[in-house]
C-alpha cells in the first residue's frame, strides 16, 4: 500500500508533522476534495471545515477542525497551512459552546458592527459550530 | 564596631538583592526557553507560506496585488515599534529607542506617525514623535489572532493611501545573550524575483490550482504581512528574555562580588579589632608585672 504524509501547520504551532496517511480529506472553497497518493502537484484554497487524515490499516483516523487557509499537494508530502487548527479528540465543548454564544451575541447584539468585526464574528460563529459537531460526533 | 556592624547589614542586603535576581533570572530562562519554542513553531508555517508565494508568483505572469503597489509620492509613514512592557532587561528598551531615535533623524523628509506595542519604549520617545496609537494587549504576549487585527489596521491605512509605507521596528533576536535592533519594511511587498530563475528549474513541472492562482496569491499576500509582522514579535520576545536574563545574570555575577569584597572587609575590621583588644590586654598584664 503506498503511503503520503501530511503535515498541518499553523502560525503558531506545529499541529502535526509526517503523519503517514493513505487518503485524505480536505475542505476547500470548491467543496471537499479527496488526495489518494501519487496526486498531481495542487495549490488549493481551504474553507473552514474537518480535514480527515485515514491512516490505513495500522494508524488511527484523525479528524483536525480547521479554518481557512491553504493547502499544497508536492511530491507525496502534503502541507495544510491553515489559520487555526485543532484535533478533534482534544477540543474543549464549554470552551466551544462560549466562544459561539459570544460571537451570536455580539453579530445579533445592538451594537452596530463594521465589516471586519462582521467578518471576524461570523468566522468564530462558524468555527465554534463545527468544533461542537465535531466533538458530538465522537461521542 | 559601628563599621562591622554597617558592612554586617550591607552585605545582609546584598544577598537579598542576589536572591531576587537569581529568581529573575531562572524566569527568564524559562520564558525564554518557551519564546524559542514559539519562534521554532511558527518558522516552518512561515517559510512554507513564503516558498508557496514565491512558487506561484513565478509562474503567473501580470500579477498584482494592491498590498505589493509602492506609492511613490506618498511621504506619509507608518512606524510600527514592538519593545517590552517591562524594564530591567539591560539594553533592551534603550537601544531600540535609539535605532528608531536614529532612524527618525535619518528621515526627516519623510511623515513618520509612529505606533507601539510595548510601553517602555513609548514612555521614552512618545514625546519627540507624531504619536500614532498605542496597542495593548490582555496577556503579555499577544496572539495571532490579536496582531491580525494590528497587521490589519495598519494594512488598512496604507490602502487607504493615508501612507505610503509601513515599518516595523523592533530588537531582532540572535541568541541568549545578542540582539539587533532594526527597522523593516512591511508594506509595500516586495516579492523577490530574483529566486524566480531557480525556483523554475525546481519546479518543471505547474501545479493545480483551486481557485484560481491570482485568487490564492489575493489570500496568500495578506497572509504573509501578518506572518512576518507575527515572527517580527515573537523575535522581539524572545530577544526581551534573553536580554532580561543577560543582564540578571550579570547582576548575580556583581552582587557575588560584593558580597565577597565586602565580607572580606568586614572580616579585616574585625581581625583588626580583636588585635587591638588582645595587645591592650598583652601590654596592660605587662605593665602589672613590670
Amino acid at each position: 500500500m503506498n503511503y503520503f504524509t501530511v503535515d498541518v501547520l499553523t502560525p503558531e504551532k506545529i499541529v502535526a508533522k509526517g503523519i503517514p496517511a493513505e487518503s485524505l480529506l480536505i475542505p476547500t472553497v470548491r467543496g471537499q476534495i479527496n488526495i489518494l497518493p501519487h496526486h498531481t502537484h495542487l495549490i488549493n484554497k481551504l474553507s473552514t471545515g474537518v480535514l480527515t487524515i485515514f491512516g490505513g490499516a495500522d494508524d488511527p483516523d484523525l479528524d483536525y477542525s480547521i479554518s481557512h487557509g491553504i493547502c499544497k499537494v508536492l511530491e507525496d508530502r502534503v502541507i495544510i497551512m491553515s489559520h487555526t487548527a485543532e484535533e478533534c479528540t482534544v477540543i474543549d465543548e464549554s470552551r466551544a459552546t462560549r466562544a459561539l454564544e459570544h460571537a451570536e451575541a455580539k453579530l445579533n447584539g445592538g451594537e452596530p458592527l463594521t465589516d471586519e468585526e462582521l467578518t471576524k464574528y461570523r468566522r468564530k460563529a462558524e468555527r465554534a459550530k463545527l468544533r461542537l459537531q465535531l466533538s458530538q460526533n465522537k461521542k | 564596631m559601628a563599621n562591622i556592624k554597617e558592612l554586617k547589614m550591607k552585605i545582609k542586603s546584598t544577598k537579598g538583592t542576589l536572591k531576587i535576581t537569581s529568581a529573575m533570572k531562572l524566569v527568564s530562562a524559562a520564558k525564554l526557553a518557551k519564546a524559542q519554542q514559539a519562534i521554532q513553531s511558527s518558522r516552518p508555517y512561515a517559510e512554507e507560506l513564503d516558498q508557496t508565494i514565491k512558487t506561484i508568483s513565478a509562474l503567473v505572469e501580470n500579477y498584482s496585488h494592491s498590498y505589493l503597489e509602492a506609492k511613490p509620492g506618498n511621504q506619509m509613514e507608518a512606524l510600527l515599534v514592538i519593545s517590552a512592557n517591562k524594564g530591567l532587561c539591560g539594553a533592551y528598551n534603550s537601544a531600540l529607542a535609539k535605532e528608531v531615535r536614529k532612524y527618525l533623524a535619518a528621515n526627516t523628509d519623510k511623515e513618520i506617525k509612529v505606533f507601539f506595542v510595548g510601553k517602555k519604549v513609548k514612555e521614552l520617545i512618545e514625546k519627540e514623535v507624531n504619536f500614532g496609537k498605542m496597542y495593548e494587549f490582555d496577556k503579555t504576549d499577544p496572539s495571532f489572532l490579536e496582531l491580525e487585527t494590528v497587521g490589519n489596521e495598519l494594512a488598512n491605512l496604507f490602502l487607504q493611501g493615508e501612507v505610503g509605507t509601513v515599518k516595523v521596528a523592533y530588537n531582532q533576536f540572535n541568541s541568549a545573550i545578542s540582539f539587533t535592533s532594526m527597522v523593516k519594511q512591511l508594506l509595500p511587498m516586495s516579492l523577490d524575483l530574483h529566486e524566480k530563475a531557480t525556483l523554475e528549474e525546481k519546479f518543471p513541472f505547474d501545479f493545480r490550482y483551486e481557485p484560481t492562482p491570482a485568487e490564492i496569491l489575493d489570500t496568500l499576500i495578506p497572509e504573509t504581512f501578518t506572518a512576518t509582522l507575527y515572527t517580527s514579535l515573537l523575535d522581539a520576545v524572545a530577544a526581551e528574555h534573553g536580554s532580561r536574563m543577560a543582564s540578571m545574570d550579570n547582576a548575580v555575577t556583581n552582587c557575588k562580588e560584593q558580597v565577597r569584597t565586602q565580607t572580606l572587609k568586614m572580616n579585616k575590621l574585625r581581625q583588626a579589632a580583636i588585635t587591638t583588644e588582645l595587645t591592650e590586654v598583652v601590654s596592660g598584664a605587662e605593665s602589672l608585672n613590670g
